[in-house]
């Protein structure tokens, strides 16, 4: 057991810190306590950092060469996720790109879909985003009502998205359909790649609690796609949903990363407020601090765990679902005790201010979006029960049931 | 990074595991609030060499590290073994360097128990040795032990009078503050397996028991609870291994690690305890059954070496003090 760099990673670390050294005119930098802004106002800056970095290397380092990637290793992957949080470069334009829909093409996709898609991918020539919720079906998504008609060469597709992140600077999606609704549910879905630019895809951003459009509706209107652009068989939609949705749970989380503002942010903050409390309020914050660096510890060292059995061969399996759920339960805890050491300041300011109060008060107003997207810790406690303990499912009349028997869809 | 334990690690856990559930279980546990002797007890703990863990080998130890002797201690607390693997990790600190003490320790021919002034001592019933930190010097002599009417029999619970002292090393805080440390990562190692026994066996119980015309464990607030409980056991598995390598290898990080395991440690196993009887419902609330005894250990270990919000207290006095940056 050890949590250091091997001499070979040691000499990676420094080679990623050298080339962001270089390249560090051509990207974004956040400022101390700062956090990634809405990508829509810096799109072309942020495509911009990502496409040097993918040019130095520094994009898609565990993918397989033929996939455009690097071919290194996940601890190298890990690295340089860590030189770059520690160089303030924001998250990345293209993350669910990268962490989702290029991982669903690799697995799921045709040659020529690989060769047209990953290298631009990476590069963020193409910026992807997820076209899975719909507004009747969130937790249950294999109750989808996005149709999907075969015409000739073409598919063509009718329906709706919701709460689709980035859909308002994407180029292409992974988008879920129903292909065959004599189907049981989840036997009658069928996955393609979109052209967001196409006739008939209409994207309306929605506007959160926080203020802040990071998500979107997205209509499709007769949007014909190419049969070409199918990822997987007709029919076979869910299994390659699966693919996407166990990465989504990896690489939301599963690293054991904080979610929303840091340990650290919170450590800065109460260094700073805590001294100027009364001693009786000094006890009552050191507890909520305590507890919340206790959470994230626990997260932090958990996901250590899981990117060591991930970097030794293993798969994300169901455990990752943990991740996710702790990694929320601990951010809710950092993000409390932050607000609270806001004082009065705590009522004001809401999603506005680059000050403390602004950003602890969006981050609070974010945190419950994250508690829902990508599985809710409801599904997640579901899946960690009935895939890792083996208890068994609720019951699920409509599984079995043709999808368009009376009680499925509705 | 290599986050996990080594092959020797995980055959010393499998062979501890088969030793504990030879020597001892939540019935002998039972057993011993009636008076019946500690299993596997003292003799037992020393001849298969577990006292002596992280005793030096050139004082007949094994000069492991704490996270082989906290392996074993899992194990230990997954049967509510007796007496402590607790005590042996704390009193091996205190003795580095005092040849015959240490061989003492590891062969078991003292029994030692580490005294916190007139806070009840871990072991102490039916120690003979005592160690204590007396005006900043270790101390070690014999003592008068008061026992009330135990909780949970198997921590040997005492209030010790010390007598016949003499000292060891002196101006020792620093020395005595690292081997507490250790003892909350022992501790906590030990809680880990009885939480993560307590969990094995709700939801085993989740799977058999129907009502309503199916298993307990379909249903969302039974599965959920369940759920929750062993999210904390992996968590606290995770800080487990983290403080007790780093005890040995970053000792640095000890104080933070420590105080977090300790506070995480008695808050999953206090969680994981009453899901437990919770799931069982009626017959988890009976003598007979064996639930009480991990709720007994449960609601015993959260108090001892400090509570909960005395570890949060440390975390967030090392974390405003730059723990963390």
């Amino acid at each position: 057991m050890d949590f250091d760099d091997t001499p070979d990673e040691a000499a990676y670390r420094t080679r990623v810190r050298d080339l962001l050294a270089e390249h560090a005119a051509d990207l974004v930098h956040l400022d101390a306590g700062e956090e990634a802004t809405n990508a829509a106002e810096q799109e072309q800056a942020l495509r911009r950092t990502q496409q040097v970095l993918a040019d130095a290397g520094l994009v898609g380092v565990a993918w397989a060469a033929e996939h455009g990637g690097q071919a290194g290793t996940l601890a190298q992957q890990a690295i340089v996720g860590q030189e770059l949080a520690r160089a303030r470069v924001p998250a990345l334009i293209n993350h669910i790109g990268l962490g989702m829909c290029g991982p669903t093409v690799v697995a799921h996709g045709t040659r020529e879909q690989h060769e047209r898609y990953l290298t631009r991918l990476l590069r963020a020539d193409d910026v992807w985003c997820q076209l899975f919720s719909e507004p009747a079906s969130g937790s249950d998504l294999a109750a989808l009502r996005t149709t999907a008609v075969r015409d000739g060469e073409d598919w063509v597709v009718n329906g709706q998205k919701v709460w689709t992140t980035l859909a308002h600077v994407a180029d292409f999606g992974i988008l879920l359909t129903r292909t065959d609704p004599e189907r049981p549910k989840h036997g009658g879905l069928t996955m393609f790649v979109v052209d967001m630019h196409a006739p008939g895809v209409t994207v309306r951003p929605l506007r959160q609690m926080g203020g802040q459009s990071d998500f979107n509706e997205v209509f499709f209107d007769d949007v014909r796609i190419p049969d070409s652009e199918r990822l997987g068989e007709p029919g076979e939609g869910w299994r390659v949903a699966l693919t996407t949705l166990l990465n989504e749970r990896v690489a939301v989380g599963g690293g054991g990363n904080d979610l929303g503002l840091s340990i650290e942010s919170l450590a800065r903050l109460a260094a700073e407020k805590v001294p100027a409390l009364s001693v009786d309020r000094q006890v009552l914050a050191r507890q909520a601090v305590g507890r919340a660096a206790v959470a994230a510890l626990a997260n932090r060292y958990t996901g250590y765990r899981r990117l060591t059995a991930i970097s030794q061969g293993g798969l994300p399996g169901p455990e990752a679902s943990a991740g996710k759920l702790s990694a929320t339960a601990a951010a809710r805890l950092v993000s409390d005790a932050g607000v609270r050491l806001l004082g009065d300041d705590a009522v004001f300011a809401v999603g506005t201010g680059d000050d403390d109060a602004g950003r602890w008060q969006r981050n609070q107003a974010w945190l419950p979006g994250i508690a829902i997207a990508g599985g809710t810790d409801e599904v997640l406690r579901n899946i960690i029960g009935e895939r890792v303990l083996g208890l068994p499912p609720e019951p699920r009349e409509d599984k079995h049931r043709p999808f368009n028997a009376a009680g499925s869809a509705r | 990074m290599n986050f996990d334990l080594d092959q020797d690690q995980v055959d010393a856990a499998a062979g501890a595991r088969q030793f504990f559930a030879g020597e001892a279980s939540p019935a002998q546990a039972r057993a011993a609030l009636a008076g019946s002797p500690l299993a596997p007890g003292r003799g037992a703990l020393a001849d298969i060499g577990f006292t002596g863990i992280t005793v030096a080998a050139s004082d007949g130890g094994a000069g492991g590290s704490l996270l082989d002797l906290a392996v074993v201690a899992e194990q230990a607390g997954a049967v509510l073994a007796g007496p402590s693997l607790v005590t042996a990790a704390r009193a091996a600190v205190l003795l580095a360097g005092h040849p015959e003490l240490s061989a003492a320790l590891a062969d078991g021919s003292r029994s030692f128990a580490v005294v916190d002034g007139e806070r009840p001592a871990l072991d102490a019933v039916d120690a003979d040795t005592f160690l204590a930190l007396v005006d900043g010097d270790l101390v070690v002599g014999g003592g008068q032990v008061a026992v009330g009417q135990p909780m949970d029999a198997t921590r040997g619970l005492g209030v010790v009078t010390l007598s016949d002292t003499r000292v060891l090393t002196p101006e020792a805080a620093a020395l005595w503050a690292r081997a507490r440390d250790v003892a909350l990562v022992v501790l906590a190692a030990e809680d880990l397996g009885t939480a993560g026994r307590a969990v094995e066996v709700g939801v085993a119980y989740a799977k058999e028991r129907h009502a309503f015309g199916r298993a307990i464990g379909s249903y969302q607030a039974v599965k959920h609870s369940l759920v929750d409980a062993w999210v904390g056991v992996e968590q606290l598995r995770s800080l487990v291994w983290w403080s007790a390598w780093a005890a040995d290898r970053a000792p640095d990080e000890l104080p933070l690690a420590a105080a977090a395991v300790a506070a995480f440690a008695a808050e999953t196993l206090e969680r994981a305890a009453e899901t437990c009887i919770q799931v069982h419902g009626g017959i988890g609330f009976t003598w007979e059954h064996d639930a009480h005894l991990y709720w007994r250990r449960a609601k015993v270990d959260r108090l001892l070496l400090g509570d909960a919000t005395e570890h949060h207290d440390v975390v967030a006095g090392l974390v405003l003090a730059g723990a963390l940056s």
